[in-house]
């Protein structure tokens, strides 16, 4: 599913974002990459949907390698993937409906499709009811959740959760790991790039550990250690 | 398909509302471009008009001999009718030219005594040649100068038509020198300013072009909103140019027929007649230099 083959990746002049990483993440896994802030977990969550390229090594996801992938191949290979940021990246003169919908739309998908599918996905992270609520009149935890959705229409085979409970308390943080074990579950793949010691703690999934840009642990039911 | 293509102008539509003023801005500019363009347009047409009005009343007068022959002012006439520069040939005779004179000297006393005391006539036939056009004066004068009509002609008048001709020629040519300077200059800013728009709809919609990016929007849907968008102010602008054009040239046209004493210039029928083709030109030519400003702009800015 995801294949990392010394992988390294330099930013101009000469700072190191990640350093000799390989690593392979089986379909259907639950991912944690930790580490602390700028040690290239993001670096490596960013490569994952072609955010970023690497300088060297070779990057496979889902059957593409990214270190050759073609310019009008990469909208294709991000439907493949959904993204979860700590900053929610949310439309706010769009509704709750209009943010989900926002990802169909713009892949080209018929308006019958998208009134089919938004309101299905709202039902599953529990934001059925908000549905013509706007980002501004709900709670961080909902926001989240509305971009989860949204992540999701296109049935991604991957998420990926970049600090996704970094804005949220305790109780938001604990519903939104609980839907992404759930979409686990359901057989995607979830990375998620944490420094949260609890959530990863009470995950026992795998855990890689980075350091100095490079995996210094990779543990199967793994716990956080820095 | 034409799901995104509604989707895409929609986005399009977003971005004239958000910006709106800028929008006007270039809208403005690009109507300033095109209007400088009618301007030239319509001096073009108008100078053809006033060069065409001062040809058809150049003329040369040839001034025959006094006590020459009928016959060979008749040959002479035939002669220059044979020619296929020559619109028309006018024969005035000696007795003819006699009371043209004194009609038109009626009240200069001392002039008509003079030609009193003369006695005879003193006037030759004249043929009043008018040409096709003003630059087939030369040929037809040389033809003159033949040896079976040369001995019989006294003088040819014709340099001073052939200067206002050629005045008129030097004064539009360096208007319309001094209005393609302008063109070209409006047309620049009118970029600059398309350029500018198009990276201010970028800033503007930042936010959205990520997440498009990010779930997987393609390249052209990302782009085609902002060509759109030019393509509507190229259209916008034409469309503003065209209904403020007709109505000004049917204005100027009844002050320009007057001017060339009642001929019509036929101004509004040439815009009415080509219209579709002036104007469509114009939208085509500002839709692509805008598109073109555009792809600068996007290349530069917009990183998809």
């Amino acid at each position: 599913m995801i294949r990392f083959k010394n992988v390294n990746k330099i930013y101009p002049p000469n700072v190191v974002g990640i350093r000799n990483v390989s690593l392979h993440i089986k379909p259907g896994e639950f991912v944690s990459i930790v580490g602390q802030s700028g040690q290239g977990k993001s670096t490596l969550a960013k490569m994952l949907f072609c955010e970023e390229r690497p300088t060297s090594g070779e990057v496979i996801i889902g059957g593409w390698d990214i270190t050759r992938i073609r310019e009008h191949d990469v909208p294709l290979l991000r439907r493949q993937i959904g993204v979860v940021f700590q900053d929610f990246k949310l439309l706010p003169q769009k509704t709750v409906f209009e943010n989900v919908a926002f990802a169909l739309e713009v892949a080209g998908e018929p308006i019958k499709r998208i009134r089919q599918v938004v309101p299905q996905v709202l039902r599953i992270v529990n934001l059925g009811e908000k549905i013509d609520r706007y980002p501004h009149q709900l709670s961080g935890g909902e926001q989240q959740r509305v971009v989860i959705a949204r992540s999701l229409v296109h049935r991604p085979k991957i998420l990926v959760a970049d600090e996704p409970t970094g804005n949220l308390d305790s109780v938001n943080t604990h519903e939104i790991m609980e839907l992404l074990k759930k979409i686990n579950e359901f057989g995607t793949t979830v990375v998620l790039v944490t420094h949260n010691r609890d959530v990863v703690n009470t995950l026992h999934k795998r855990v890689i550990t980075l350091e100095g840009g490079q995996v210094v642990a990779d543990v199967e039911r793994g716990k956080y250690r820095l | 398909m034409f799901v995104s293509i509604l989707r895409i102008t929609k986005f399009a539509g977003q971005n004239f509302w958000r910006n709106f003023w800028l929008s006007l801005i270039t809208i403005s500019m690009l109507v300033l471009t095109l209007l400088t363009i009618n301007v030239l347009l319509v001096l073009n047409l108008v100078t053809d008009k006033a060069i065409e009005y001062v040809e058809q009343r150049i003329e040369v007068s040839v001034y025959f001999n006094a006590g020459v022959e009928q016959e060979k002012v008749t040959n002479t006439a035939g002669y220059l009718r044979d020619l296929p520069q020559v619109r028309d040939v006018e024969t005035i005779t000696a007795a003819e030219a006699y009371d043209r004179f004194q009609v038109r000297h009626a009240g200069d006393t001392a002039i008509l005594t003079s030609l009193e005391e003369i006695g005879d006539n003193p006037f030759g036939p004249t043929l009043v040649v008018k040409a096709f056009s003003a630059n087939d004066f030369p040929f037809i004068l040389s033809a003159l100068d033949n040896p079976q009509f040369r001995d019989a002609i006294r003088d040819k008048d014709f340099s001073s038509y052939e200067e206002v001709i050629s005045r008129i020629r030097y004064t539009t040519d360096r208007i319309r020198l001094f209005g393609l300077g302008l063109s070209v200059i409006f047309l620049l800013i009118a970029m600059l300013i398309v350029f500018n728009t198009v990276r201010m709809g970028i800033f503007t919609h930042r936010e959205e072009i990520g997440i498009m990016k990010l779930v997987g929007a393609s390249n052209w849907f990302v782009r085609a909103p902002f060509l759109l968008e030019v393509i509507g102010y190229s259209l916008l602008s034409t469309v503003i140019m065209a209904a403020l054009m007709y109505p000004t040239i049917a204005f100027m046209e009844t002050r320009f027929d007057s001017y060339f004493d009642g001929q019509a210039t036929h101004l509004l029928q040439y815009f009415e007649m080509n219209g579709w083709m002036i104007f469509g030109a114009q939208f085509l030519a500002v839709a692509l230099i805008s598109m073109i400003a555009t792809g600068f702009a996007m290349r530069k800015y917009l990183k998809v």
